[in-house]
């Protein structure tokens, strides 16, 4: 599977409620259109609340995938309306 | 099997519906102005209905008596907004940091800390003063002494008004609830886990009421009775056991879906956790319950001081996501 190359790379593992959330979307607001975002998370409740977020804000969800565990990585193009 | 074993029994699957549900009024008020996402609150209005008509059948058919927490405005008032503040910044509400625990969230284990020592020291320490006197301060009864509710205030059958209300409430959700869809629902789909959280707000009242406590869930309380076990020799009551529940059914839910792990934030977050697990502890005591003792158990038995508790809650909750969240993103 061809995957697109992260411009930059988010880790939040660890954070709690909602950081997680509020990190993705404030570097994503930074971004320029169609750039890609690699976040890194381990908190479940976002895991599912971010796709569903994304979408309202335009952004793309690329892919969001299950490494071990709660780790997961997401893949997120910016729609870059700053 | 002694009475208090069913809280353990009860807090188990709770805790599991917890974790799997994703659910945890923290998020569910928070993200409903941060984030425009209102599905973790649809689950909080869903799991209030089913327990209105639960306990209107229960109390109705003689299963239980209700006993709606007294009206306390000013500890209401003050008590439950600083408890909205609280569970910002512990990043989840009291019963949220509770499964958490089980989660092998750190941060949820501060905040927890801060909550229980706050709750025993105002509960039965150096803050307890204050509590008294500003609860016996403010004080308004019914005139024979009883809690103030509404259907008290309307003169009519709590069955009567708890039965008009979720009709009332269901032809509100046909008119205009209905329409929103949700492309991901969070676990198991937002109106089942508020369902299954009912069920058990419902079984916990005569389980709980049978081992001695006449009230459904509720957390913080379990918190301070687990202190005066290890600090005092208390006895474990209904409510301990319930907590120790929570956290090992929160902890079941997420070994078997995988998603245990020990999470460590850094020590600066661990500090703002355990402060916000201070605030929540003392104002859950203050005002008589946290976000479950007032919000979920107290609103269905239509207890005007659990109601103007929970819109306290939630004004806290705005408040500091407010100031924490939104205004510096206007700066920067």
């Amino acid at each position: 599977m061809s995957e697109a190359k992260p411009d930059k790379t988010l880790d939040v593992c660890g954070k709690i409620c909602p950081y997680p959330d509020m990190n993705t979307m404030t570097t994503l607001k930074k971004m320029e259109k169609g750039e890609v975002l690699e976040v890194l998370l381990d908190y479940p409740l976002s895991v599912e609340r971010i796709p569903r977020n994304l979408k309202k804000q335009g952004h793309k969800l690329i892919t969001s995938e299950q490494l071990d565990g709660p780790n997961h990585r997401m893949l997120i193009e910016a729609h870059g309306l700053k | 099997m002694e009475a208090v074993m069913t809280g353990l029994f009860v807090g188990l699957i709770f805790g599991f519906v917890l974790q799997r549900g994703r659910f945890c009024m923290n998020s569910a008020f928070r993200d409903a102005i941060l984030l425009k996402d209102n599905v973790l609150l649809k689950t909080v209005f869903a799991a209030l209905l089913v327990e209105l008509v639960g306990f209107a059948i229960m109390d109705g058919a003689g299963a239980i008596a209700i006993n709606p927490k007294p009206l306390w405005w000013g500890a209401n008032l003050l008590g439950s907004f600083i408890f909205g503040v609280g569970m910002v910044l512990a990043g989840g509400c009291a019963s949220g940091v509770t499964y958490r625990f089980g989660e092998g969230m750190v941060g949820a284990m501060t905040a927890v800390l801060g909550l229980a020592v706050f709750g025993f020291f105002t509960a039965g320490g150096f803050l307890k003063p204050f509590k008294d006197s500003l609860q016996t301060g403010t004080t308004i009864t019914a005139a024979d002494g009883s809690a103030l509710t509404l259907h008290g205030l309307l003169g009519l059958d709590y069955t009567l008004v708890a039965l008009i209300l979720f009709a009332i409430a269901l032809v509100v959700w046909f008119l205009i609830g209905r329409k929103e869809e949700f492309e991901a629902d969070p676990g198991w789909g937002w109106l089942n886990t508020g369902i299954l959280i009912g069920f058990i707000g419902i079984i916990s009242f005569p389980l709980s009421a049978s081992a001695g406590r006449n009230y459904p869930l509720g957390i913080t309380a379990g918190w301070i009775n687990i202190l005066q076990v290890i600090f005092k020799g208390a006895a474990f009551n209904w409510l301990g056991l319930m907590i120790i529940g929570v956290v090992v059914g929160g902890l079941i839910a997420a070994l078997i879906s995988k998603e245990f792990k020990f999470r460590v934030p850094k020590p600066l977050m661990l500090l703002q956790t355990f402060i916000g697990g201070a605030l929540m502890g003392f104002g859950a005591v203050t005002s008589g319950g946290c976000n479950i003792g007032h919000l979920l158990s107290g609103i269905p038995q239509l207890s005007l001081g659990s109601i103007l508790a929970g819109l306290s809650i939630v004004l806290g909750a705005w408040a500091a996501s407010y100031v924490i969240f939104v205004l510096p993103q206007k700066k920067g």
